[in-house]
């Protein structure tokens, strides 16, 4: 299950897309720095809450269906074998916890928006367009992967059977997404060049995303919370 | 940052997108491997080192971010230390036949493994990725321990990962058109041809 950003008006989605970065950034610190077992899971039922107040259930099943997995090992290896079944929860937690809140920006933070975001904090257009670039990229390429299996599939290339036949099937399948992607660079290189994309020059976003005091307060908030707990596990 | 080139900048998404989407391939065969550095070892062959630690950078990143587990972050130094490898080994030509990439690719493999086993033992408990993570479960049943049932774990799927990886960019190599090796001088040289 692929979860993306899921159109919505809750208050997560409003937020300035740096209020959700430094959230998730301050409940990683938390799943680390917090007494365990019970700080993380803590922790992972308080976003749990969360999700549910942006009414993104979805995000919910999606940590759910990647947690599982790992619940299962750890409860194998720790709990039965190892005989630490405390360990187990500790780490399960941890893992739940840093899976909502990442799922939850993913779904109330647009790519489009991060970028506005970060070009209006005067960040280089060449990094900006390197995380939109990428973004669009990645699905882009993941689907002429798949084209390329079913077309060599067409002209009769058997991807089963053993070893060796599988091993040397991958190549006929990589080599024609690679050397198609790597035509693309040239017309991508002339059209940022004329773009002036090496010019060091400030842009102008055309809309950025809206902030506001109390935003920036609770991102400070944030921050300084996550400085204290670490501060307090250290000389306690 | 304002000073990567629009070449480098056009190149750096595509490999990160064939990073991840080669998973597509490795599913296709039902291999239990990731393949995820592909694009990352193009890169240090065509452009050198700091294009690579950029790729593998930008990959980790995207992964994590696309796939929405933040734990992948954890292992950025994996994808850096296969960076500088690979650009070392491109820079000493060890593309230059099927048995040379055969065997860099291997010593990729032991270098990927060693970085990621402390991760996954420290971070994770040993619990990682689903084909891994079962060997080590056997392991463990079996008796070994944990640290060692890991790092076993981690060798099994890393080695022929890497090994792979180095024979498809060596397979890259050798039929890039004339053209395109032309804009790209490095890739002669992780031929051995220059």
């Amino acid at each position: 299950m692929i979860v993306g950003y899921v159109a919505g008006k809750s208050p997560l989605h409003q937020a300035h897309p740096f209020t959700g970065l430094v959230l998730a950034g301050t409940v990683v610190v938390l799943a680390f720095a917090l007494p365990a077992p019970q700080g993380p899971a803590a922790l992972a039922v308080a976003l749990t809450a969360l999700a549910l107040l942006a009414r993104l259930p979805r995000v919910l099943l999606a940590a759910l269906g990647f947690s599982l997995p790992f619940w299962f090992f750890l409860g194998v290896i720790h709990g039965l074998i190892g005989d630490a079944p405390l360990r187990a929860l500790t780490v399960g937690a941890q893992i739940t916890a840093m899976l909502i809140v990442f799922l939850l920006v993913l779904a109330t933070v647009h790519p489009a928006r991060l970028v506005d975001a970060l070009l209006q904090r005067g960040v280089p257009f060449s990094l900006a367009y390197l995380i939109s670039a990428t973004l669009q990229a990645v699905p882009r390429l993941r689907q002429q992967a798949a084209d390329v299996v079913d077309a060599q599939r067409c002209r009769g290339l058997r991807v089963q059977g053993s070893v060796w036949r599988r091993v040397r099937a991958i190549v006929p399948l990589a080599i024609p997404l690679v050397l198609g992607a790597l035509g693309e660079v040239d017309e991508r290189a002339m059209a940022l060049d004329a773009r002036g994309a090496a010019a060091p020059a400030h842009r102008t976003p055309l809309e950025p995303p809206p902030d506001s005091i109390s935003q920036r307060i609770v991102r400070w908030l944030l921050a300084a919370g996550a400085a204290a707990v670490i501060v307090w596990r250290i000389v306690a | 940052m304002t000073a990567v080139s629009p070449r480098l900048l056009a190149l750096i998404p595509l490999a990160v997108g064939i990073n991840l989407a080669m998973g597509k391939f490795a599913a296709a065969t039902s291999f239990p491997l990731f393949l995820d550095t592909v694009g990352t070892v193009l890169v240090a062959a065509l452009a050198g080192p700091a294009a690579a630690l950029l790729t593998g950078l930008v990959s980790q990143t995207t992964f994590t971010v696309l796939d929405g587990r933040l734990m992948w972050l954890a292992f950025l130094p994996v994808q850096l230390g296969v960076a500088l490898y690979a650009s070392w080994a491109a820079r000493r030509g060890l593309f230059a036949s099927v048995p040379l990439a055969l065997v860099s690719g291997t010593g990729l493999g032991l270098l990927a493994a060693t970085l990621s086993w402390p991760i996954s033992l420290l971070l994770f408990g040993g619990v990682t990725a689903g084909g891994v993570t079962i060997v080590t479960t056997l392991l463990t049943a079996l008796g070994v321990p944990l640290t060692w049932a890991v790092y076993a774990a981690s060798l099994s799927s890393d080695v022929l990962d890497k090994l792979i990886t180095f024979l498809l960019v060596y397979a890259v190599l050798i039929s890039l058109p004339a053209r395109m090796a032309a804009r790209f001088p490095a890739a002669a040289r992780a031929l051995g041809r220059a």
